[in-house]
């Protein structure tokens, strides 16, 4: 269970103040996939550094069964994927795999193993820059599993890559979240690829960014992209998108 | 340009050209009998080298022995600086500006103290060439150091990595290729360096052979000594170069 509790950011500079969360608050049951959606630049991306303790929030509080975020984060429970994949370009995609356990100190996943899960078996000893961006996108989410994570905080992992690739993507991280069981935090622009991919959507409004809609999404899983054609998944985009506007 | 193997053709043709340059040096010198004082032909300059080569190694060697270790002691301290820089806000504000107006100080100005404070031995030459290597070295090393991608800080940031952490994964091998860059320009500069604390006051080295041979009025093996120095100079740069490719493997040279 994540318990978001308040949370209110406030940024300062020498000329204004800026209020970018007002007193957001929810929950979320552990194992799930949340979307996060809201105008540009409404703060979907500070709420989920705060989450993830690596900014702190001005108010609130925020606990992972029952322990605080900073503890959590200290424990290796919290792990990000971010817009482009941040691979280091002189390691082998093995050794940018197991960064994190270098990090933490820590026997994790055989990486290897996660390799073969994300689908790039055999390519431990090639580099970077020998891979195209959907691989280093695939890459970036194993390196993000390696040490068991119980939180995945995903900030619009697969919007620099082509939407063919990224519809692939998302399939994919459905099977891995289903196998490996981590709660997901998604931030997507996309508010059909948040229905498609979550079991909650969190609606938040422009700045200061407060909560506008926190819906359960009921489609049955697995899924798969014919769902995207069907009534239902129609409607609930159309109100999710009457209520962005 | 240096990616690959050099073919044929790039070692050839600037061959090509040093031979009929040298050619027509000559072949003008046997037209207007040149005073040897002043210009004398590639075959005096040639025959300067064969009598006197032993002396030209030696004195080169001794100025290239001051440049590399000037290059070390100056790239070091200039590293470990912008280590500093990176790490404190303050003691960067402190001295990176001084450094700056150090670097605009012409180095001959400050020859002539150098040699007075450390001597006509060698440890002023290396000090000399300290000095010019390490602003070029500060600059770029900082710049690498610091110039590391938002998002990876914020990956360390999560995985709650030590600055130490930040520091041997990401920001060394991310300022690599920067250093590299200042390396090769350091590496000419330091044996100007050497060369010119040899002219201000030396008993030896290149710089002090082509000062006496010039008293002297031995123009021939003046000629040899400045060409023996520049391809001193030209290898301990294609040595960076060579360097750069091995170390820096994952990105064209900067």
């Amino acid at each position: 269970m994540i318990e978001v509790s308040e949370i209110s950011k406030t940024f300062t500079s020498s000329s204004r103040q800026v209020n970018a969360l007002d007193r957001i608050s929810f929950s979320v049951p552990g194992r799930d996939f949340v979307s996060i959606i809201g105008p540009s630049g409404c703060g979907k991306s500070t709420l989920l550094k705060i989450i993830g303790d690596i900014i702190e929030p001005s108010f609130g509080s925020i606990t992972v069964d029952g322990v605080p975020s900073r503890e959590a984060r200290l424990k290796g429970m919290f792990s990000f994927v971010f817009q482009n994949p941040v691979l280091l370009p002189w390691r082998t995609v093995i050794d940018n795999v197991r960064l994190p356990l270098e990090i933490l100190h820590r026997n994790g996943r055989d990486a290897s193993a996660l390799l073969d899960l994300v689908g790039l078996h055999g390519l431990e000893h090639q580099y970077p820059s020998e891979l195209s961006g959907g691989m280093q996108h695939r890459v970036a989410l194993a390196r993000a599993l390696t040490f068991d994570p119980r939180i995945l905080l995903m900030d619009e992992p697969f919007s620099a890559v082509d939407e063919f690739t990224r519809d692939i993507l998302n399939v994919e991280l459905l099977r891995i979240w289903q196998e490996i069981g981590v709660t997901i935090f998604f931030i997507t622009h996309s508010i059909s690829e948040a229905v498609f991919l979550s079991d909650r959507v969190l609606l938040l409004s422009g700045r200061p960014a407060r909560v506008k809609q926190f819906r359960s999404i009921p489609f049955a899983r697995p899924r798969d992209n014919s769902l995207k054609d069907s009534q239902e998944f129609q409607e609930v985009v159309k109100c999710l998108r009457e209520d962005l506007g | 340009m240096f990616a690959g193997r050099p073919r044929l053709a790039t070692v050839l043709i600037p061959t090509v050209t040093l031979f009929a340059l040298l050619g027509l040096w000559q072949l003008a010198d046997s037209l207007f009998q040149f005073n040897r004082i002043i210009l004398p032909s590639p075959a005096e300059i040639g025959a300067a080298f064969i009598a006197n080569y032993l002396v030209l190694f030696k004195e080169t060697g001794i100025t290239l022995i001051e440049s590399v270790a000037g290059f070390l002691l100056g790239g070091i301290a200039a590293y470990l600086l912008a280590i500093a820089f990176v790490h404190s806000r303050t003691a960067q504000q402190a001295i990176y500006p001084y450094a700056v107006a150090l670097k605009s100080t012409p180095l001959i100005a400050i020859a002539p103290l150098l040699v007075l404070w450390f001597g006509n031995g060698m440890l002023s030459k290396v000090v000399m060439s300290a000095l010019v290597a390490f602003f070029p070295i500060l600059v770029n090393a900082v710049s690498g150091l610091s110039a590391v991608d938002r998002e990876a800080i914020d990956l360390m940031k999560s995985l709650s990595a030590s600055r130490w952490q930040v520091l041997t994964r990401i920001r060394v091998p991310n300022s690599l290729p920067y250093l590299f860059a200042s390396l090769k320009i350091a590496s000419s500069m330091a044996v100007v360096g050497a060369v010119i604390g040899e002219f201000t006051g030396s008993t030896e080295g290149i710089g002090h052979l082509i000062t006496s041979s010039s008293y002297y009025l031995e123009t021939p093996l003046m000629f040899a000594a400045i060409v023996m120095i520049s391809v001193a100079g030209i290898l301990f740069f294609w040595l960076m170069v060579y360097l750069e490719r091995k170390v820096v493997f994952w990105q064209e040279p900067v």
